[in-house]
């Protein structure tokens, strides 16, 4: 709440997932690919094998390419963005990580002038000073990943930090080593896939088919050491969680299961294929490893929430220190950059870091129909709802001016008039009461409508206050209340 | 609750600024090749001053230049959230989308340096356009920096422009404030531009003739542009920023000078303490235009010794590395 909130359209995951996936995905191959070339010139080198070290001065042309330019820049880009958009979390991140920074900073300068080196001494230097660059420039973008890992696990899983505030305490915390570990499986992996997208243009034949071979080789090992020591990472993040996981995270997980057996399939169709391996399968192979990067990265930051910085700060920025604080003097009190429109501004920090009204994870939608009141409850008891959501911890006035921010920015016809008849009762149950008891998740309440009268559920809604901590009282006109209660009754009966 | 707290910093604000400035200083040397370079390969391209092969050659160093400036550029990024806290990161956030695109036309840049420079490893010819494209994508860069450092002196306005447009498509509207500044380092570039251009190319007398030319000329308009932006800022007479800038322009001289003897070395080293010099001089003149609002050393100090230790350390290591490879690259040349 100490900067101004960049308010874009576009929804702050997916401007986060747009850098943050690509620069992973190309990162990771930086330092296996840096593994790969080095281990396979050595190997080339002894057998004086021409064609292997033809096929990696190309590999090592598109290694620099690709690595040097979209890979260094994403990677800046990531310090952009995370700027923009939780200026707070970057701010506790460099205060008490800077010399962390600053020691993954010169591991890059090595690993960017050996990048340059290599490539440019292909032809020029001697064949063991060519394979020393090599290795120096694996090390240090190893040490690079060392480093970064130390500072994202944090972020995930802080460990003893939060008590004792110890550098040391939140680098080496319960998911460092499984991590680190994991990430050189990724990397590992990677150099393969990637080395068999070069490979696929190769022309067909014997020399293809051995340089297929060794590259799913790579793949395969990368595979499955990533597979196996995943498990030792999710069990000590679910040993230290302390919220409850959501479908979100389990999802992006399962997807990333099933990716690792469609990997695991077409690296195993590559080796069989390996004489005339087409560029299909290869950019196949690229493709579902860039999704599972992108399944595993959606699992670790929805994992997270509702944090940024596990235990610390929330995804929007709210200080868990200052909890006391909020609650005494408000938010507003805490905002330095002020519209002039309470409401927006409020709106802005308390929900926009997650929320936008009509486009990523949209709540007009979710409150059409309703009204301010309603609104207003679904505010203050945001921590209940079926997501990971920060608790909101301004005053009720603050409350009140969120809801009559979004209220004037819904639509506001009754939800009979939204909505047909035939759909009203589904549509009033998934935006009044779903949020929280959705039918199938832990709080479904399906089962207690079973055999209950009209009468019985009327009077449940005129008393839903007093029925458990922040139910919101129930708003909606006769037809609709109609329709919900008739719509509870068919739950009861399914649910029988 | 009793977390943490986040608001200290973990060496005195003195070191961190030594940092900030040193590799900000490094930063610009590797800028100022880059774009200095293009611009002078540019214009001696499309006057047909030299031949190709010899601009070739000059070409084939901008990729590893390009890779030097965003290398040496993270640093001073990292340690601006110590020296100047929040104001940067306000004013960036202002400016979302401009800022946000620079490491996108940076991207670009850097693929059309590559471009150029592989069609003349293949042709021994100039891709005139691919150098433009690069040239326009190096002075957004620079004027979204100059746009956004600008704003961040100046809080009062940053609260301004972010109560009317809280979209990120806010460039800041007081040009007055940054175009002189922005001209300057432009010249400036082309100065450093001009001496890296006749270091490289001492064997060819056309190329020193070039670069010892834009060295002169480059010098002079900066100068010229430095000096009137420096009559804008009130109370400047007042701070050790006016000693800076003597020291600076002491050094250019004698880098001047030494470059005419063609002694590159001695040239270069002065030339570096001139830039460093300049860059302290644009430091005080930040911190006093945010005397008001924000001093640097009010914040809670907790030294993290250890962690300092092992960045000093590695950073010996990196740099006696660096200096290895380099020694077995040329070593094949010898």
């Amino acid at each position: 709440m100490m900067y101004p909130f960049w308010d874009v359209t576009t929804g702050y995951g997916i401007l986060m997932a747009c850098i943050a996936i690509v620069h992973v995905f190309i990162s990771h191959f930086a330092i296996g690919g840096g593994l790969y070339l080095v281990v396979t010139e050595q190997m080339a080198r002894r057998h004086n094998d021409e064609p292997t070290l033809a096929f990696l001065q190309k590999l090592a042309k598109f290694f620099v390419l690709v690595t040097l330019v979209a890979g260094v820049l994403t990677g800046v880009g990531i310090w952009f963005i995370i700027g923009l958009l939780n200026p707070l979390a970057t701010e506790a991140l460099i205060h008490n990580y800077v010399w962390g920074w600053a020691t993954e900073w010169t591991f890059f300068v090595g690993e960017i002038a050996a990048a340059l080196i290599y490539y440019y001494g292909w032809n020029k230097m001697a064949a063991k000073a060519h394979i020393i660059v090599g290795w120096i420039y694996f090390i240090f973008a190893w040490l690079s990943l060392v480093i970064i890992n130390g500072i994202l696990t944090f972020m995930l899983t802080p460990g003893k930090w939060l008590a004792t505030g110890n550098f040391w305490d939140g680098f080496f915390n319960p998911t460092y080593w499984p991590g680190v570990i994991m990430r050189t499986g990724v990397c590992v992996m990677l150099a393969g896939l990637y080395a068999l997208l070069v490979a696929s243009r190769q022309a067909a034949g014997e020399f293809k088919a051995r340089i297929v071979r060794y590259s799913v080789t790579w793949g395969l090992f990368g595979l499955a050491l990533t597979t196996v020591v995943q498990r030792w990472y999710l069990s000590a993040i679910l040993a230290t969680l302390t919220t409850k996981v959501l479908p979100g995270p389990i999802l992006a997980l399962r997807s990333a299961a099933w990716l690792a057996i469609v990997i695991g399939g077409l690296l195993m169709l590559a080796w069989m294929l390996a004489r005339r391996l087409p560029v299909i399968v290869a950019a196949l192979l690229m493709l579902s490893g860039l999704a599972w990067f992108g399944s595993f990265e959606s699992f670790r930051e929805s994992v997270r929430k509702p944090y940024v910085i596990t235990g610390y700060i929330y995804g929007n920025g709210v200080e868990v220190a200052k909890t006391d604080k909020y609650k005494k003097e408000g938010y507003l009190a805490q905002i330095t950059y002020r519209t002039g429109d309470d409401g927006a501004d409020l709106f802005r920090h308390a929900c926009r870091s997650c929320h936008t009204l009509d486009g990523y994870r949209p709540l007009k939608p979710a409150f059409d129909g309703t009204d301010q009141k309603f609104i207003a409850s679904i505010v203050r008891g945001a921590h209940l709802l079926n997501a990971n959501m920060p608790p909101f911890f301004g005053t009720a006035a603050e409350a009140d001016q969120i809801a009559a921010y979004i209220y004037k920015r819904i639509d506001q016809r009754p939800l009979d008039q939204i909505y047909p008849a035939a759909d009203l009762g589904r549509q009033a149950f998934t935006i009044r009461c779903a949020k929280c008891h959705k039918p199938g998740t832990a709080h479904d309440k399906s089962k207690s409508f079973t055999g209950q009268s009209t009468d019985d559920l009327n009077g449940m809604l005129d008393n839903l206050p007093e029925l458990a901590e922040g139910m919101p009282a129930y708003t909606g006109n006769a037809t609709e209340r109609a329709a919900l209660v008739a719509y509870l009754q068919s739950l009861g009966k399914v649910a029988k | 609750m009793n977390l943490p707290n986040y608001e200290f910093l973990s060496a005195p604000i003195q070191l961190v600024t030594v940092l900030h400035l040193l590799t900000l200083s490094l930063h610009f040397l590797a800028m100022n090749l880059l774009l200095g370079g293009v611009i002078i390969v540019l214009i001696a391209g499309l006057r047909k001053q030299w031949d190709d092969p010899t601009l070739v050659k000059f070409v084939k160093l901008f990729p590893v230049a390009m890779a030097a400036t965003i290398t040496l550029g993270i640093a001073p990024l990292l340690f601006l959230q110590l020296v100047y806290h929040r104001q940067v990161y306000a004013a960036a956030i202002v400016s979302g989308w401009f800022w946000l695109l620079v490491p996108a036309v940076a991207v670009v840049v850097y693929y059309a340096l590559y471009r150029t420079s592989l069609k003349g490893e293949r042709t021994g010819k100039l891709s005139v356009p691919a150098l433009l494209l690069a040239l326009a994508g190096l002075l957004y860069i620079s004027l979204t920096y100059s746009s956004v450092f600008s704003m961040a002196e100046q809080p009062k306005l940053i609260h301004d422009l972010y109560a009317q447009d809280q979209s990120g498509w806010v460039w800041n509207p007081a040009t007055g404030d940054y175009l002189l500044r922005w001209l300057h380092m432009i010249l400036g570039a082309i100065a450093v531009g001009g001496y890296w251009i006749g270091a490289i190319g001492k064997d060819s007398p056309v190329a020193f003739q070039t670069g010892k030319r834009f060295y002169m000329v480059g010098v002079a308009l900066a100068a010229v542009a430095g000096s009137a932006y420096l009559m804008t800022v009130p109370g400047l007479m007042h701070t050790r920023a006016i000693w800076g800038l003597v020291v600076g322009i002491i050094l250019t001289l004698g880098s001047l000078h030494l470059f005419f003897k063609k002694k590159f070395c001695l040239s270069g080293v002065l030339l570096l303490g001139s830039m460093l010099m300049m860059v302290y001089a644009r430091h005080m003149v930040r911190l006093l235009r945010l005397a008001d609002t924000y001093r640097p050393d009010s914040m809670r100090f907790a030294p993290q010794w250890g962690p300092f230790a092992l960045f000093l350390v590695c950073f010996v290591v990196a740099l006696a590395v660096v200096a290895y490879m380099v020694r077995l690259l040329t070593a094949k040349r010898a």
